[in-house]
């Protein structure tokens, strides 16, 4: 490979086009708003025409869909699911329940804040988002990546600590254990 | 309807005299009857085989923490007859101790797992895995009166601030980027 | 001499076979089931905890998100639980619109059933045609009460809002349409030898038992037995639309998953029937029974018990209250609650592997209704 700047651009910009016309997404309906998600993948609304199809398991998908609240139970195993994924990886946040906790906000088993255990890219809003708010807030992550802006498993990687931290405070003992991140 | 209902009370009656409440005189196709918790399996056998009420509505529990009693209901319908019996009984708030009615039916066996869960209900003789619905809870059962589930949130989960001012949410990203709202926007923004 | 060996396996929540996030872990030996244990509790909210602290209007905004496929029955058995607790009358038209809205529904859940139930066999062409006409009752939604899937429509008292001009025509349209598809989806899915061939003999319930072990809705009327909450507890005006011949209920003799997606198919022709005799036939009137002082509102001491006919059965909401503004204790019960722990873990011994989220999804499994 020449490693000057101009042929690293190249590269990066057919790389780029390449990830963002194939993002395959996990089948794995977390909260309420995975009922919006099959209407969104038929025909009115058809979804596969931007590249965007159901993988069944985390080492064959690239974006996981976190469809509304999380309790801490599921919470434990989207932390498994997630560190599965292979790069380059993106999370969407969906649903006002990630954002702020929604109208779950005094309930003692869900999560109000997902930013600090799991590195989110797009948010999208609504209760339930409609499925063309969801193509839009595809595309924008499509805009995202062709930017070269999508890092969320870069910041997972260099602040590690950070978020095992967090994750530690709200499941106890039991959080999963890999204590290095360096694969 | 009436006579349905009384002659069916007078039956449950006659076999239990320690019947101590009853309420008959509901609009619809209900009739209530209270009695000793150590009696309970022996009003749901005879239910459940002499008199034809084989289906199992619901069993739930209210908590009177003024009054220290937990206090069981159990529904039970007939598909003949079609008429509902609410069996209800109290439990001592402090020591909740009650039999278990695995063996008569056996959905019964997930309803008192989750009273056990939630309300600190111990059922003499429930044969189940320790965790329901909760894991690693521990605190008291969450749904007894005594528990705020507010203050366990903020304790426990990071909560996103809020927005400082009151202003419109719309006008706010206006200004912040430099443009100027729609006049649709204008007409209904506050 | 073979000796053979007992594995453990964990059929987690996430896999693309199962309906909603529940666990099963399953014993095989070979290729057999011989022991399942069920594991619920990954969508909890502690609704019951929640709606202490909301009044009696405000805690019926929360309730459609109880059961995620279907959310209208639920809040018709809060409406009714409450109205029976205090007597309150509700006028007919109210009545009529309900029935409506409730028929509309269980006909977009069982077009959504249909997507699942043949998916897990294989078949997933059929997914993308029922769901893709699923849209245009969820336009007919949007039309009446605002959204395509959470409504908070019927509340104590009546419905919001009165239906909107021109709706019976668009109505009329949509069944019609669906009358010529439901023979597509036949020739597609009903008449395929393979599908049969899978659904036969599979997932057998014994018919002496099932009232005893708790089994409603649709998984009873596949053994046999013609029992339906609309006709046997009626509410509403389903009572005379019985006795009227306006739609009857189905019953097939088998008990196993193929008579009960039969009993699944026929009641969709009879949804059809009802929407268009209520449309003809709606009155006149008044559509709230309007509460003085909604956010003052008190209800003396007592307890309820309602029960309405959801797609996957009975389900039931008790309402017990002490002469204040918020409930003291709300309890629902879904269909599921029996169906997908004391019976699936009977059910599945015996069978192959390949064929549990087949039975799991014919029993009406739906993890957000049992863990609430």
């Amino acid at each position: 490979m020449v490693n000057d700047k101009n042929s690293q651009k190249i590269v990066d910009i057919i790389q780029n086009f390449a990830r963002k016309h194939s993002l395959f997404v996990l089948a794995y309906g977390t909260g309420c708003g995975a009922i919006e998600i099959p209407p969104t993948m038929t025909s009115r609304y058809d979804a596969e025409r931007f590249g965007i199809r159901g993988a069944a398991t985390p080492r064959q998908a690239d974006v996981l869909l976190i469809t509304g609240y999380l309790t801490t139970k599921t919470l434990k195993r989207v932390i498994r699911v997630y560190e599965q994924m292979q790069d380059p990886k993106y999370v969407i946040g969906f649903g006002s329940c990630t954002i702020n906790g929604g109208m779950y906000w005094d309930s003692y088993n869900t999560i109000k804040v997902l930013d600090k255990y799991l590195p989110v890219d797009i948010y999208i809003n609504g209760c339930m988002p409609r499925p063309e708010a969801v193509i839009e807030g595809f595309i924008k992550l499509q805009k995202k990546i062709a930017e070269g802006r999508a890092d969320g498993a870069k910041q997972y990687k260099e602040n590690f600590e950070w978020y095992r931290a967090n994750q530690k405070k709200v499941l106890g003992p039991t959080t999963p254990h890999i204590q290095e991140y360096n694969w | 309807m009436e006579e349905i209902k009384n002659k069916i009370y007078q039956r449950l009656t006659e076999a239990f005299p320690e019947i101590t409440e009853h309420k008959l005189d509901f609009p619809y196709n209900r009739l209530d009857v209270k009695i000793p918790k150590n009696k309970v399996p022996a009003i749901l056998f005879y239910l459940k085989d002499e008199m034809g009420f084989k289906h199992l509505v619901h069993i739930t529990c209210v908590d009177w923490i003024e009054e220290e009693k937990f206090e069981l209901i159990f529904i039970v319908w007939s598909p003949k007859e079609k008429v509902k019996v609410f069996v209800r009984t109290e439990l001592d708030r402090n020591n909740p101790v009650m039999d278990n009615i695995d063996m008569i039916w056996r959905q019964a066996n997930t309803y008192e797992r989750e009273l056990r869960e939630m309300f600190g209900i111990q059922f003499e003789g429930l044969v189940a895995p320790k965790e329901f619905i909760l894991e690693d809870w521990d605190d008291i059962p969450p749904m007894r009166r005594d528990f705020d589930t507010e203050a366990y949130a903020k304790k426990r989960f990071f909560e996103r601030p809020g927005r400082e001012d009151a202003k419109d949410v719309r006008q706010t990203i206006a200004e912040r980027t430099g443009e100027s709202l729609p006049d649709f926007a204008k007409k209904y923004s506050r | 001499m073979e000796r053979e060996k007992v594995t453990t396996l964990y059929l987690g929540p996430q896999h693309p076979g199962i309906t909603g996030n529940m666990m099963v872990r399953l014993k095989l030996k070979g290729d057999t089931i011989v022991g399942a244990r069920t594991e619920v509790g990954y969508l909890h909210r502690g609704f019951e905890k929640l709606q202490e602290k909301r009044n009696w209007l405000q805690s019926f905004t929360i309730l459609c998100r109880f059961c995620v496929p279907e959310p209208d029955p639920v809040e018709e058995a809060y409406a009714l639980a409450v109205e029976l607790l205090e007597g309150r009358e509700v006028p007919e038209r109210a009545k009529y619109i309900r029935v409506l809205v409730l028929e509309l529904a269980r006909m977009a859940s069982y077009l959504l059933w249909f997507g699942g139930q043949s998916g897990s066999a294989g078949l997933y062409t059929m997914g993308q045609w029922s769901v893709g006409d699923r849209n245009y009752i969820l336009d007919l939604f949007e039309d009446i009460t605002g959204g395509r899937v959470y409504h908070m429509f019927i509340w104590p008292g009546g419905v919001r809002r009165d239906l909107p001009k021109g709706f019976k025509d668009k109505a009329m349209k949509v069944m019609d349409y669906f009358e010529k598809r439901l023979e597509e989806y036949d020739t597609l899915m009903f008449e395929n030898s393979i599908f049969q061939k899978r659904a036969q003999g599979v997932g057998i319930i014994d018919k002496e038992k099932a009232v005893e072990w708790g089994v409603v809705g649709p998984v009873l009327r596949g053994c046999g037995i013609k029992s339906d909450i609309r006709i046997d507890d009626p509410y509403e005006i389903y009572g005379e639309l019985y006795e009227k011949g306006v739609f009857e209920v189905p019953a097939f003799e088998g008990g196993d998953v193929w008579s009960r997606a039969l009993v699944r198919r026929f009641e969709i022709r009879q949804s059809i029937n009802i929407i268009r005799y209520v449309l003809d036939n709606i009155p006149d009137g008044e559509f709230y029974n309007k509460i003085p002082n909604p956010h003052k509102w008190k209800i003396a001491k007592g307890d309820a018990y309602s029960r309405v006919e959801a797609t996957r059965g009975e389900v039931g909401f008790f309402v017990a209250s002490d002469g204040s503004q918020y409930p003291r204790r709300t309890h629902f019960r879904g269909a599921a609650y029996v169906h997908a722990i004391t019976l699936l873990e009977n059910v599945l011994i015996g069978a192959n592997v390949a064929d549990v989220s087949f039975i799991m999804n014919s029993l009406g499994t739906c993890p957000p209704e049992i863990e609430r």
